[in-house]
């Protein structure tokens, strides 16, 4: 193990190769916000108020540039509630006017009631700006890691001991 | 090189390109898949426009419109070996009072329904008996032709729709509009179109004749044989 850093170039250059990885799957993750103009363009289904359409687990993907046509009823949209980082995908089930000031309502397949007891009080509509993507494809289950990983935090350090045993090993 | 550890990445590795591939391809067979949705009827049986509180936290009185009808549709063609299931839902919309200037619409969900494909049911949240019964219809089938066919007689709305303005009697030209979201098990979710697009066909008849929202139903006086 040590015989990599009696090297010091070919750590540097490890040291390097790891940063650039990072960099790019960075940058990546930044150039598919920018062109989906969405800051979350790929979201992991976390609530089964979508079911049966979506499990938690399932990956999702957002656009949320309107090209060809407004925002519109039946679009399964993501959105924040003001004030609030907890981002909801249900749908939207009333429209009223046009252009980026109509009034939305949204409502979760599986709930029986529509969104308005979850929005910030006082408000009774979302509006075109508080939403940040219209799903429109889905892979199922892929997603299901990070909701492992954001419920069970052991799992993480578990992950990070085997990476680094995986690194320390290759050394040999 | 060929250690244990390098050989189990290059096979994840491996694993993920493939499933990716095959995921892609399975998508992309949507694409060559018929569709010919078909709608015969859609039209009201009763339409009322009440003053009340429509939902159980409205804080204050405002017009909802209570709107029944009859539907009959074939969605059958929508269902393919990768769908999960179809949401239908139809919608009342009416032009919004500037809309000589703005083009501007109201649009309202007044009733939706999920039709899940054989291969999802097992995903839908219904009772044990209506699960039995649910898998029992598709007779072991992976899909079934007799999913998507719609025939509501006096179909019973779901929702109330009200308008942020709290006033909805005498709205004129409403119609009811029936639309569908396939949700597909891996791939782009699409939704009914209004022009064809390759294999698939546009849905023809999807909307209802123009009515009018009739004034708000008067009560009748407190007195005997009264609701």
């Amino acid at each position: 193990m040590l015989s990599g850093l009696a090297n010091p170039r070919q750590a540097a250059v490890q040291l390097m190769n790891f940063g650039l990885i990072l960099s790019t799957a960075f940058m990546m993750w930044k150039g598919i916000s920018v062109i989906t103009d969405s800051p979350s363009p790929i979201v992991v289904v976390l609530s089964g108020s979508m079911e049966p359409a979506f499990q938690r687990g399932d990956l999702l993907f957002l656009w949320n540039r309107n090209v060809l046509a407004e925002t519109s009823v039946g679009e399964i949209v993501v959105y924040n509630v003001k004030g609030k980082d907890i981002p909801i995908v249900h749908r939207i089930v009333r429209k009223f006017g046009k252009g980026p000031e109509a009034k939305l309502l949204t409502k979760g397949d599986n709930n029986v009631s529509d969104d308005t007891e979850l929005y910030a009080s006082g408000q009774d509509y979302l509006v075109r700006k508080d939403i940040i993507g219209s799903v429109f494809a889905y892979i199922p289950f892929v997603g299901y890691v990070t909701i492992l990983l954001s419920e069970h935090p052991w799992l993480k350090t578990v992950m990070l001991g085997l990476m680094g045993l995986v690194v320390v090993l290759q050394r040999e | 090189m060929y250690t244990s550890v390098v050989r189990l990445q290059n096979v994840f590795g491996f694993f993920t390109t493939v499933a990716f591939v095959v995921a892609a391809f399975i998508a992309a067979s949507d694409f060559l898949t018929e569709r010919a949705p078909i709608v015969r009827t859609l039209k009201t049986t009763s339409v009322q426009v009440v003053r009340g509180r429509p939902h159980y936290y409205s804080s204050k009185k405002e017009e909802y419109a209570v709107i029944n009808f009859s539907l009959d549709a074939d969605l059958s063609s929508l269902f393919t070996w990768n769908t999960k299931q179809v949401f239908v839902y139809v919608t009342a919309e009416w032009p919004a009072a500037d809309h000589a200037k703005t083009n501007a619409t109201n649009e309202a969900v007044i009733w939706d329904t999920i039709i899940t494909s054989p291969s999802a049911d097992h995903l839908a949240n219904i009772g044990p008996v209506a699960m039995k019964k649910l898998r029992k219809s598709a007779g072991g089938k992976s899909i079934d032709p007799n999913r998507g066919k719609l025939s509501l007689k006096n179909q019973r709305h779901k929702y109330k729709i009200t308008h942020p303005s709290g006033k909805l009697a005498m709205t004129d030209n409403v119609t009811l509009r029936l639309h569908y979201n396939v949700q597909p098990w891996v791939g782009l979710l699409t939704w009914d179109q209004d022009v064809d697009y390759g294999y698939w066909k546009a849905l023809k008849n999807g909307v209802s004749k123009r009515f009018k929202l009739p004034a708000i139903k008067e009560k009748k006086p407190a007195s005997a044989g009264a609701r």
